[in-house]
């Protein structure tokens, strides 16, 4: 905690508070999510309705929390799996060397030349929508970063002295991977998977927006808000609720990243510009 | 450099390829039966008739080894025949050609914009570094990139098309409609290109022949202009190269917005109609087009900083 600096504090503050608020949702929420109050439709925020209600009558603020669950879990497991993912095709490419990295780096520039949207169309397309075919997509669109990052350092890393004395001393590749590379990486690729996160957590809301997400009656914060519009101009804040949500969380994670990348190690040199694109 | 360029012009047919094959298994891997689907992207109209089935499958050799079946696939496809689709019942080229075209037109007035504002925007800081102004371009260009598209464009309609009524809410037709898909799709590239001309005129200024041409006595303004906006503005020829690849797909969520009917829109519409054809064209054409320009950016890339050469072969 210390020498961190106030707008990261500020940053994590809040969104620890989102995250919580959205973990009790089930305890705290003043109404059922699913709950219709016909006669209250698209009543504006104060009373009985602190944000007011949906077209339906539900309560604007049970759903964002509800909603919130969604939408930060999916963000949170596809960054996990892409870390995941990504992390071991890195280093098993630095440490093989030879045709394997070859291989792994080429199909790297493959998926990182494909546009994420489209591919996570396309799969949406063969699979059908919902839950597990978004995690799908957004996997099978979202290693290539960690696995650049990963492959990078891990070459540096294996360059250094203690690597080789390590070996001389007789520890198994597999020994040296857990206990001194994978160590080394850990606050870079932390760093990175933050950042990922913002963006995976915007990508989870565009797809859910154009209906091949989250299916009804699940919802989530890109699903609300493609519902309220249609009724903006009656209830402006049906629409900027949830999205405001999404930013706010997005911005908190992007400038947490932030601080952890310039922390954590002193930047590589890119390999491809269309890298950082996709990493910021 | 020959190495890498034979590289990447390998990687680049291996990823065409490999897209064109993918989506070439559509029919293939969806529910269904595959001849029935591939008949109907060839001939106009259902056929139900079993008898008329048989005849055409033999016909288009859908019984055929799935190599032979593919390239053969290709070679139409690499003709301009990419079959009929399913909804509109006209061929796909013809739908695809002027969506490429809207969207290529959009993308470049989004690129041109941010270019624009990035520039002035990413001098004036780098000028001012370490003060107010610097700070604030800074932190204000760096949260744009938390910004949802899909959040942005409901409230810009709201306000400018539905409140004050100056601009039309969707629709592709004339200057004003272009306004707010523009404003919305370019708030991330300025984010980015800003933050990279900064970084780009900062080095610039301290560069020893700009050094040399203050001390010789060269104003300011003219020193800025003639001497370092000139390298300082390197960076972003590639990163404008890659962010057009990166838009081409990226616009499907502004496009469905604002009812745009260019390439995002036509691949969208074309999944949730599975309307195979369709969605066949789409993909590959915008994933061809975004990876040439990924590789141009890279080929650009290496030959703008020969030090990245030495780091990574």
């Amino acid at each position: 905690m210390r020498n961190l600096p106030a707008h990261v504090l500020v940053a994590a503050s809040i969104l620890a508070l989102i995250v919580l608020a959205v973990a009790l949702s089930p305890w705290i929420t003043p109404h059922s999510p699913a709950a219709q109050d016909l006669g209250a439709r698209l009543s504006p925020p104060g009373g009985d309705h602190w944000l007011g209600t949906d077209h339906l009558g539900r309560d604007t603020l049970s759903r964002l929390l509800e909603g919130g669950r969604f939408s930060l879990t999916i963000a949170a497991l596809a960054t996990v799996l892409t870390g995941v993912i990504g992390t071991a095709v890195g280093v098993a490419s630095a440490r093989r060397r030879g045709w394997l990295d070859e291989f792994l780096t080429r199909t790297n520039d493959v998926f990182l030349a494909l546009p994420e949207m489209v591919l996570a169309l396309f799969l949406v397309a063969l699979l059908g929508s919902g839950y597990p075919s978004l995690l799908l997509a957004l996997t099978v669109a979202g290693w290539t970063p960690f696995a650049r990052l990963a492959r990078a350092l891990a070459y540096d890393v294996s360059a250094r002295g203690f690597i080789e004395a390590a070996r001389v001393l007789g520890c198994t590749p597999r020994f040296i991977v857990m206990r001194h590379i994978l160590p080394h990486l850990a606050a870079p690729l932390l760093g990175q998977a933050t950042l990922r996160f913002g963006q995976l957590l915007i990508s989870v809301g565009a797809l859910s927006y154009l209906g091949l997400g989250v299916q009804p009656p699940q919802s989530d914060w890109g699903s609300m808000l493609a519902a309220a519009q249609p009724f903006a101009l009656r209830s402006p804040l049906a629409i900027l609720a949830p999205g405001l949500a999404i930013f706010v969380v997005a911005l908190c994670v992007t400038l947490i990243g932030q601080h952890l990348v310039r922390r954590s190690t002193t930047p590589l040199a890119p390999t491809s510009p269309a890298l950082e694109v996709r990493n910021a | 450099m020959m190495l890498f360029l034979a590289r990447r012009t390998a990687t680049l047919g291996v990823s065409v390829l490999l897209a064109s094959f993918l989506v070439f298994l559509i029919p293939y891997v969806t529910p269904g039966d595959p001849a029935r689907k591939i008949i109907r992207s060839r001939v106009s109209g259902e056929v139900v008739d079993e008898a008329t089935v048989q005849a055409l499958t033999l016909q288009l050799g859908i019984g055929d080894p799935l190599w032979t079946q593919y390239l053969r696939w290709l070679g139409r496809f690499g003709s301009g025949d990419m079959g009929l689709s399913y909804t509109s019942r006209t061929p796909v080229v013809e739908q695809v050609l002027p969506a490429l075209w809207i969207t290529l037109s959009m993308v470049v007035a989004t690129l041109g914009a941010a270019a624009l504002v990035s520039v002035l925007l990413g001098t004036a800081a780098a000028l001012q570094e370490g003060r107010l102004a610097d700070k604030a371009i800074t932190t204000v260009t760096q949260a744009f990139i938390a910004i949802p598209e899909y959040w942005l464009a409901p409230v810009l309609v709201l306000i400018f098309a539905l409140k004050l009524s100056v601009l039309p809410s969707a629709g592709w037709a004339g200057p004003a409609s272009a306004v707010l898909p523009v404003t919305v799709l370019a708030l991330r590239p300025i984010s980015h290109f800003t933050s990279a001309v900064r970084e780009g005129v900062l080095d610039a200024l301290s560069a020893e022949h700009v050094v040399a041409a203050r001390s010789r006595g060269l104003g300011r303004r003219k020193t800025v202009l003639k001497h370092v906006l000139p390298n300082g503005l390197l960076p972003l020829t590639t990163l404008a190269a890659v962010w057009f690849a990166g838009l081409l797909g990226g616009s499907v969520i502004v496009e469905v917005i604002f009812a745009i009917p260019g390439m995002g829109r036509l691949l969208y519409d074309a999944v949730l109609n599975s309307d195979i054809p369709l969605a066949q064209g789409g993909v590959v054409v915008v994933v061809g087009l975004a990876v040439v320009l990924t590789t141009a950016a890279d080929l650009v890339h290496r030959l703008l900083n020969p030090r990245m050469r030495a780091h990574h072969a």
